[in-house]
């Protein structure tokens, strides 16, 4: 089981300029998402919503982004007046959940939280996946975006990046990393630290970020890339030590850790999720989603617990967000060929 | 002291009027879910996470706390009653409490649990709140190398001490260690034996086919032979322990309750192996040995007061390091999180209601229990004079309920189904699942840990050696094996299991 399902993300601000040169490739997205109109809700979906919505969490319960899943749930269910049941469904990297609501009916009661995992990673990781990340959803709304951090066992000799850059190819064994799992985000961001900085990295994958955390705050593996909210608590605790966040900027919550570009490593990477539905969601439905979930992300007191977890409240529309997971395609592509793993 | 004044403050925090409101009310639910075959901790409290919400961190982890050791005693229940074990820590439980309720001793059986769990309990409580912190050291200097080296002699000495025929148990923990690599390859991410499955590659679960090879193959059987329902009917025999009893039982739950306060502490499968050793050990070192498969009381007292006393221990790693041993603890810092708290080193200093509030409730919890179901014991034999006709089906519903709610995925309904097939064809050709079940649950968690060592230590296998817990574990394994092999000790096993 893993606990920590959320992986990495992108943060923020450096998404600005990303965002502006995709706008045009948006419409791409759009003819399937207009595709199926006309059902029972197409005329404006003014009933909807009419039963309880399933938010689909396709990670299992515990970990970081179901806790998150479950602020957004409360959060629409109080603005559409409709039972949110978060229902989780764990397997195969978060793709037997998308899958299964990429087949729902696109009525919008049947819901999926889309994240890296299962709509940037698993199109290039899993060969034979029987959905299109892009085509195969009605994407309603980047919600969080969380950085990762490279965190050291306190004890580990090497302060910053280009120390640990320095040991690590000074040492013909190379330096030991953890992570949460072979192709998660977390392992990506450690092959990227290796091509950037021509580091010999060992990378030693576990079932979870837990574990491997564990093995880190005993000294086992000296490193480890971590999301920031799986992280954030033993950060505070000072059982481990951040060396890097991969984000652009600092983050507000950890404000004296540097980030990757600060020390001279050009990288910024990190996990997202959002709001998707099936493919042809009414535009109505979807419209109405999305401004719920504005809505709660603009709630002060919904953003103090988003930062407080190590997140970055999301800023894209449906428009956005599917040319956001089209561009996360691509971009996460040629590092999971370099990472060599690969599941047929 | 400080523990004390700690203590009295936590159960200031546990007796207030809601805590122990929702202290019993979690313990109530977790009772019900265990009793009901394969609804789990997991999945209720993944539903009742948002009910939680709205109440104070203290009440909201004081009840989850409350289903989780709620469901470790209704476990039993089933356990014993109908051969169906819930949770991996209640297969062992199986073996010899079902067989002592087919003695007419199913009242003796739940009260030895109930009783023995209640000790165990209350031990622990007490270690996790003396020692909490300086036991998490102990776990933590487990590395790799010693982890693979523990699962090792476990699985030798589970093939030492088998029943039956060796070859026919050796074959089934092969057999259990293959099941268990289906899934994804942690190292590489490779699927193997996945046959394209999406379902597969997070691997078997282990419910299903606990729960198919067991529980369901088990109804199969007596449905087969007539002649087996009447058991049920003769006298349900007292419901209280003979002095007898007590005296075989005591030492077995003391035994237990040390192997299960160790092992619960090691993060990942703690209160697994812990059931698992209890039951070896009763096996090799108690006065009932040789009435072993034949519904030895030692057998349901050594690993009912491990599994209770792991449970308990199983918190220290969750609030001392914020790292959860298991799903239930993982859904435990989810509660945490969702309530601004972040379990890890720095709760005792900075939630002290909280850590210590959940301490004392733990041992309210478990009183709680007890008196719970000391007096519903009754109550649940008379289950078994349920007529078969209502009773098997009611069960096969919850048991597809069960292994539904796991997932929500009916993919586990039909793994279940086909491992119940098997359960039975076992069972035909007299090969036990026990020890299926240890290579299953042991042969994945070794082959990470072997290949995470090999992996830091570049390939140099010595690190098995260099490292003193490890080549301690490595000589008691291979002294054990040394002694099956002596001619005249395998007589002496072989008249032992006989008798």
């Amino acid at each position: 089981m893993r606990y920590a399902g959320p992986d990495p993300g992108r943060p923020m601000s450096s998404i600005l300029p990303r965002r502006a040169v995709l706008a045009g490739g948006a419409t791409l997205a759009l003819p399937a998402a207009v595709r199926a109109q006309g059902g029972p809700q197409g005329a404006g979906g003014g009933s909807w919503p009419t039963q309880p919505i399933r938010l689909v969490v396709p990670f299992a319960p515990g970990g970081t982004t179901d806790i998150v899943a479950r602020l957004l749930s409360q959060g629409l269910q109080e603005r559409l007046g409709q039972t949110v049941i978060v229902e989780n469904r764990p397997g195969a990297g978060a793709t037997v959940g998308s899958l299964a609501v990429a087949q729902a009916a696109p009525d919008g009661h049947t819901l999926v939280v889309s994240n890296i995992a299962s709509h940037g990673i698993a199109p290039t990781l899993y060969r034979g996946l029987r959905y299109d990340a892009v085509r195969d959803f009605t994407h309603v709304a980047l919600v969080v975006e969380n950085p990762s951090v490279f965190v050291a066992n306190p004890r580990f000799p090497a302060q910053t990046l280009p120390e640990v850059a320095r040991l690590a190819r000074e040492d013909a064994r190379g330096i030991d990393i953890a992570s949460s799992g072979s192709g998660s985000s977390n392992h990506l961001l450690i092959v990227q630290f290796g091509q950037a900085t021509g580091a010999r990295v060992n990378h030693v994958p576990y079932r979870g970020a837990g574990p491997a955390m564990t093995d880190v705050i005993a000294g086992v593996v000296p490193m480890m890339s971590d999301s920031l909210p799986s992280a954030a608590g033993h950060l505070r605790g000072g059982a481990v030590r951040a060396v890097a966040i991969s984000a652009a900027t600092r983050h507000p919550a950890f404000p004296a850790v540097p980030t990757f570009r600060e020390q001279g490593v050009d990288l910024v990477s990190g996990s997202w999720f959002g709001l998707s539905g099936p493919a042809g969601l009414p535009p109505a439905v979807t419209d109405r989603l999305a401004r719920a979930v504005a809505a709660l992300l603009a709630d002060p007191a919904a953003r103090a617990r988003l930062a407080e977890l190590g997140g970055t409240p999301g800023n894209l529309g449906p428009q956005d967000y599917a040319a956001f997971v089209a561009a996360e395609v691509a971009r996460w592509a040629p590092v999971v060929q370099a990472s060599g793993a690969q599941v047929d | 002291m400080d523990t004390i004044a700690n203590l009295a403050h936590g159960f200031a925090v546990a007796l207030s009027f809601d805590n122990l409101l929702f202290a019993l009310i979690g313990a109530l639910i977790g009772t019900a879910i265990g009793v009901l075959p394969g609804i789990g901790p997991v999945a209720t409290i993944s539903l009742l996470l948002p009910i939680t919400f709205g109440q104070p961190a203290t009440t909201a982890i004081i009840m989850l706390a409350g289903i989780y050791y709620g469901a470790q005693y209704g476990g039993s229940t089933t356990a014993i009653l109908l051969n169906l074990p819930g949770e991996i820590s209640s297969v062992v439980t199986t073996l010899e409490g079902y067989k002592m309720a087919r003695n007419g001793r199913a009242g003796a059986a739940l009260a030895t649990s109930a009783i023995g769990s209640f000790f165990a309990g209350t031990v622990a409580t007490i270690l996790v709140a003396a020692s909490g912190p300086l036991l998490t050291q102990v776990a933590l200097s487990f590395g790799p190398a010693d982890y693979f080296s523990l699962m090792l002699l476990g699985l030798i000495i589970s093939a030492v001490l088998a029943q039956g025929s060796v070859l026919k148990s050796v074959a089934m923990v092969v057999l259990g260690v293959a099941l268990g690599l289906v899934g994804t390859d942690v190292q590489t991410g490779q699927q193997r034996f996945t046959f394209g499955i999406p379902e597969l590659s997070d691997g078997i679960g282990f419910v299903s086919v606990a729960m198919g090879m067991f529980g369901i193959a088990e109804i199969i059987l007596n449905l087969e032979k007539p002649e087996a329902r009447s058991v049920l009917k003769t006298k349900v025999g007292s419901l209280w322990l003979t002095k007898e009893e007590w005296r075989r039982a005591t030492p077995a739950v003391l035994r237990g309750t040390v192997v299960g306060s160790v092992l619960g502490i090691l993060p990942g499968g703690g209160a697994a192996l812990a059931a698992f050793g209890a039951y070896m050990m009763e096996r090799k070192v108690s006065k009932g040995r040789h009435m072993f498969g034949q519904g030895a009381i030692e057998g349901v007292a050594g690993p009912e007061a491990a599994n209770n006393a792991a449970a308990q221990t199983s918190f220290i790693p969750l609030l001392t390091l914020g790292i959860p041993a298991n799903a239930v603890m993982a859904l435990m810092v989810g509660a945490l999180i969702i309530q601004g708290i972040q379990p890890g080193p720095r709760m005792v200093e900075a939630q002290p209601d909280l850590f210590w509030g959940l301490i004392a409730s733990m041992w309210i919890g478990n009183l709680m229990l007890l008196v719970i179901n000391l007096p519903m014991i009754g109550m649940w034999v008379k289950l078994l004079q349920v007529p078969y006709k209502f009773l098997y089906p009611s069960i096969l519903v919850f048991c597809c309920i069960g292994v539904y709610s796991l997932n929500n995925n009916v993919f586990d309904v039909y793994m279940t189904v086909l491992f119940a097939i098997f359960g039975y064809m076992c069972n035909k050709l007299k090969m036990e699942p026990a020890p299926l079940l240890i290579g299953f649950v042991l042969g994945p968690m070794m082959e990470e840990h072997l290949r995470r060592a090999m992996l830091l230590s570049r390939g140099d296998p010595m690190v098995f050696l260099e490292r003193p817990i490890s080549a301690s574990m490595l000589a008691i394994g291979a002294i054990a094996l040394g002694a099956m092999m002596l001619p005249n000790l395998r007589k002496g096993k072989e008249a032992a299991m006989a008798g």
